[in-house]
């Protein structure tokens, strides 16, 4: 473990950080330092739609009402069930079934696509019910958090594709996965994020 | 095999949770009792994710207390929010 050039400590952290006292840590360390910026990210997006809430209280209260619910809930399960398949995956690469990993991989990206072609016509909807960023503080930490999130979920599932790729090239197995694992625990981190803003932008009134 | 079953529950667990918030949030007004209770299903839906899909238990458990905490603090700030 200590050859692995990625896992290398660095020598800047409490020893009680490293792998060997905290415990193993799933992908890889960039993937992490990645993750954690990501959830900061988000973070003061939720904390810019807990200040416009207090300040504008009426406001929030009816923007989810002029939502299409029925599109974020579908989301919803979609990202869910996508997070689903990649811990299939997962589990298929550890026994070395190459063959059923790739296809749990081909059903997480198929969500994510589907997830992107829902969200573009939930946006669409918006536009023809003549809303928009401009419309009121509800719809512009709507967009703000949603677009980014769409951002997230796009790339993410080309990097499914690229993993797809790299499967296929024999690059993981049941010895050697941690690219596979790092691109699963961030796509698990966009599913958490999700997880969020769902009631803040659509249940909560 | 076990471990996937499991995940097949999660899921349906998941999904219904979902489901349960997007009526209460249909039919009730967001009083506070209804905020709390959704408050409290997404830490529960973010810690399935964390421990059973992320595969953080029995992982880091710094990093399993991270993202642990990041699902304490945002519900608890929705139930805080029950009564601006």
């Amino acid at each position: 473990m200590n050859s692995h050039p990625i896992k290398n400590s660095l020598g800047i952290f409490p020893k009680s950080w490293s792998e060997e006292y905290a415990g193993r840590i799933p992908g890889n360390i960039p993937i992490w330092v990645g993750i954690l910026s990501e959830l900061t990210e988000f973070g003061i997006f939720f904390a810019a739609y807990f200040i416009a809430k207090f300040y504008y209280p009426d406001t929030f209260a009816q923007g989810p009402q002029s939502l299409h619910t029925s599109l974020g809930v579908t989301n919803t399960i979609v990202l869910l069930s996508s997070s689903y398949f990649m811990a299939k995956a997962m589990a298929f690469i550890r026994v070395d079934n190459k063959i059923k990993c790739e296809r749990y991989l081909w059903f997480a990206l198929s969500c994510g696509v589907l997830y992107l072609i829902i969200k573009t016509w939930e946006f669409h909807w918006n536009t023809l019910q003549g809303f928009s960023a401009n419309t009121n503080e509800f719809f512009t930490v709507y967009y703000y958090m949603t677009f980014n999130h769409f951002i997230h979920v796009g790339w993410a599932s080309c990097a499914i594709l690229w993993v797809i790729f790299r499967l296929r090239r024999g690059a993981y197995s049941s010895t050697e996965h941690s690219g596979l694992e790092a691109l699963a625990v961030y796509w698990h981190m966009i599913d958490l994020m999700w997880i969020l803003i769902f009631p803040l932008l659509y249940v909560l009134r | 095999m076990k471990h996937s079953i499991k995940l097949e529950y999660y899921l349906a667990a998941l999904i219904v949770i979902t489901l349960l918030n997007t009526f209460l949030g249909e039919k009730f007004s967001s009083t506070t009792l209804v905020s709390i209770l959704i408050a409290m299903t997404v830490t529960y839906k973010g810690f399935v994710v964390i421990d059973h899909f992320m595969e953080l238990k029995g992982a880091n458990k710094n990093l399993r207390f991270l993202m642990r905490l990041y699902f304490i603090i945002f519900p608890s700030l929705i139930i805080v929010s029950a009564f601006y």
